[in-house]
């Protein structure tokens, strides 16, 4: 069979016919109305974190702990130390910021935020992380998880953490001590503390507590707002702080959830399957036009050479 | 030695068990030893990730760049068969070959990789997915992919072997093939659609990760780079597989075909680099290239590697010089593999003061599984019909020796006038 360039600028036409024809798809999808943006659970409970009443004792550090049979990072020489950060050791730490200029110092609770749409949910192939639609606690099912670590990799405030001893790992974050929500009780952590620098509560009573400290001490609070109110689509755990937020690791996100503001396109080109089954549609089509020609060349070769097709 | 690819035939004349096989072989038993140790001590022991550095090279060289260069039949078989190349044809069972081999040492890997492999049956079960995950789609899409079209695009070459080796088993092997040829582009639509959902959402993962990744390389258009760097990383492995393949086992060369895959290749990597570049300039990223840090220098060695492999694939092709050809094909995939890496690790900056450098245990393991790929390969050409060759070379698998064929022609059969025109 001749292969002229006729033909071959031909063919290269049914290519580009459905490059075109997925782009079109794409494009209309792409141009949905947005998703619409994801709001707290009407029941969502969450920590209040006052960093200007917090006096580091680290009391609900050891609560914490007991509460989750955690039993802090022994592993040096069974001496416990004071985590350097959150491990696997440890679902809840404080942390002290002091600058190098000698101003103001500040101590910092770090947990997992609780977020209203969290990145780590998003991520989970199986869900085996789940935000419960009743409480808004973000936990974790041992029985869904297969140990990817990609909850690691999208969390923008680095919390799930992962036991890398051992044959059984599992991933290890707060959940609000969920087990004590269940028969009543408030989080290990907010109840021990002394200085009532964390509290619990519904989200909106700690949103209006928060907003009310602010109102009662104008200029105490950084950019008089509490983090986790609109911050990465908002969080159940809020801060309230004197110094930078990002000084005390609390990231610059916007307002946009991480998943809102990473995978919009993705979710937009995979929402029900349009754009990937109208290409192969449009793909077998032009396939099965060159796929007859291409048998009646090999069928030309077969009388030529006398030896059997090859596939 | 020149001559024209007219028929895939086995390699015949050169031993199975070679010095090469068995040092491979080794390699990959050292690496199982050294899973089975993985399995019952953990990751921790093993490797070298943290809890900053989650992922390391198992998932991010083994799996995210190695099933790029396993891209082949995907980019190779959709020149071929979507956009009309029918002289690419000659090539397809080498890439329908390495890309199995790359997808199943990658996936094979990936359950390694995981920590609580035994929860993995729920890829099985589509009521309990999350179909927002990019990780999802790839975990899903994947193994489908292998286990399916691009398993069968596998198969001709086994129905081939057993037609021409085992004479009893004719009368199933033209039933299966003819049952083959009529599904055939149903299931080759499936190898190119599939390919390209889960190489782009390859690049979707690194997405979610944010700020973690260096904005030279987090861009929304990551997943569109990522599978595009597939299409010539795929190109690049199947024609310098093939060059090294016919200079080691001195099989005749066909310098049409591979001057028609340098060209391709060299006109993706080339629109590869203007979209790169004009995404880092209309975004106003242009600055983050001049600052003096390891990133912008890490994202110009990418760039000037790809653009010196464009214009080497350019050149060879010109000069008709094999050797530069293998040279600029070793070099586009360097490049390729470099842009797929680095985001992962080399521009990933958790900010948490934590390094991460793979162990020696983690890289025999991930050197152990690319060494298995290689070894089934070297013993598939030997047996199977996988390397193109002239007719001269057709092979008499009954009585194992060289068959009776026509004479080598002096000009491409049935295609003088197109090769005229050109």
């Amino acid at each position: 069979m001749k292969f002229t360039r006729r033909e071959a600028l031909k063919s290269l036409g049914g290519g580009a016919a459905a490059v075109a024809a997925t782009g079109l798809v794409s494009i209309s999808a792409v141009g949905q109305e947005s998703a619409e943006v994801k709001t707290a659970p009407k029941h969502a409970v969450g920590l209040l974190y006052d960093a200007t009443r917090c006096i580091g004792c680290q009391s609900c550090v050891a609560a914490c702990n007991e509460a989750n049979n955690l039993e802090g990072d022994l592993r040096a020489d069974r001496i416990h130390h004071s985590a350097q950060d959150l491990t696997s050791f440890s679902k809840n730490i404080i942390k002290l910021y002091r600058p190098a200029d000698g101003s103001g110092y500040s101590f910092v609770k770090q947990q997992c935020m609780h977020c209203i749409d969290p990145a780590c949910v998003a991520g989970c192939s199986f869900k085996a992380l789940t935000k419960n639609p009743e409480s808004g606690v973000v936990g974790w099912t041992s029985s869904k998880c297969i140990g990817c670590r990609y909850c690691e990799i999208a969390c923008p405030y680095h919390i799930p953490k992962f036991q890398w001893e051992g044959w059984n790992p599992k991933i290890v974050k707060c959940e609000l001590c969920k087990e004590r929500l269940a028969v009543g009780k408030e989080p290990a952590c907010s109840s021990v503390c002394p200085a009532k620098a964390v509290i619990f509560g519904t989200r909106e009573q700690l949103l209006a507590e928060a907003k009310q400290r602010i109102r009662q001490n104008p200029g105490k609070y950084y950019q008089d707002r509490a983090f986790g109110e609109t911050d990465g689509g908002g969080t159940q755990a809020l801060y309230l702080s004197h110094v930078p937020f990002d000084k005390l690791g609390l990231p610059n996100l916007g307002n946009e959830s991480v998943p809102e503001k990473y995978l919009k396109w993705q979710n937009r080109i995979y929402s029900y399957l349009a754009v990937p089954v109208v290409t192969y549609a449009t793909m077998v089509a032009v396939i099965r036009k060159n796929w007859h020609d291409h048998q009646h060349h090999e069928k030309e070769e077969q009388e030529r050479t006398g030896l059997r097709p090859q596939l | 030695m020149i001559g024209f690819w007219e028929r895939n035939v086995p390699v015949f004349d050169v031993p199975v068990r070679t010095r090469a096989l068995y040092v491979l072989t080794g390699l990959f038993l050292l690496a199982f030893g050294l899973v089975t140790y993985r399995e019952l001590a953990g990751l921790g022991p093993v490797s070298g990730m943290n809890d900053a550095y989650a992922w390391g090279i198992w998932k991010t060289f083994n799996v995210m760049t190695l099933t790029g260069l396993g891209s082949g039949a995907f980019s190779v078989g959709m020149t071929a068969y979507l956009f009309g190349r029918w002289r690419l044809h000659s090539v397809m069972r080498t890439a329908c070959l390495t890309s199995l081999l790359a997808y199943i040492s990658g996936m094979t890997l990936l359950a390694v990789d995981v920590g609580r492999p035994w929860n993995m049956y729920l890829v099985l079960m589509p009521w309990k997915w999350n179909y927002h995950s990019p990780l999802l789609e790839v975990a899903v899409c994947m193994p489908l992919y292998a286990m399916f079209p691009l398993f069968l695009e596998n198969i001709p070459p086994v129905l081939e072997w057993l037609h021409e080796a085992r004479p009893s088993a004719r009368p199933i092997v033209e039933k299966a093939t003819a049952i083959m040829a009529k599904f055939y582009p149903l299931v080759v639509g499936l190898a190119y659609i599939l390919p390209a959902m889960h190489q782009s959402s390859l690049g979707a993962l690194m997405l979610l990760a944010g700020d973690r990744v260096h904005p030279l390389w987090q861009t929304p258009f990551l997943p569109l780079l990522y599978v595009w760097a597939a299409a010539f990383m795929g190109f690049s492995c199947v024609a310098g597989t093939l060059l090294f393949c016919t200079l080691m086992w001195k099989r005749p060369m066909d310098l049409d075909v591979l001057r028609e895959m340098g060209r391709i290749t060299c006109y993706i990597i080339i629109a590869w680099l203007v979209f790169r570049f004009s995404d880092i300039l209309f975004s106003g990223k242009l600055g983050l290239t001049f600052q003096f840090n390891q990133y912008a220098v890490l994202f110009w060695i990418e760039m000037v590697i790809l653009t010196l492999a464009a214009i080497t694939l350019w050149d060879s092709a010109k000069l008709k010089n094999a050797r530069m050809m293998f040279h600029a094909h070793l070099i586009a995939a360097i490049g390729g593999m470099m842009y797929r890496f680095d985001p992962t690790t080399l521009a990933f900056n958790p900010k948490s003061g934590a390094i991460y450098f793979p162990t020696a245990m983690e890289i025999l393991v991930a050197l152990g599984f690319v060494s298995f790929a290689i070894a089934v390969f070297m013993i598939a050409a030997k047996k199977l019909a996988i390397i193109p060759a002239p007719l001269s070379y057709w092979y008499d698998y009954e009585n194992e020796v060289l068959a009776k064929a026509p004479e080598p022609q002096l000009s491409r059969p049935g295609e003088a006038l197109a090769t005229a025109q050109d």
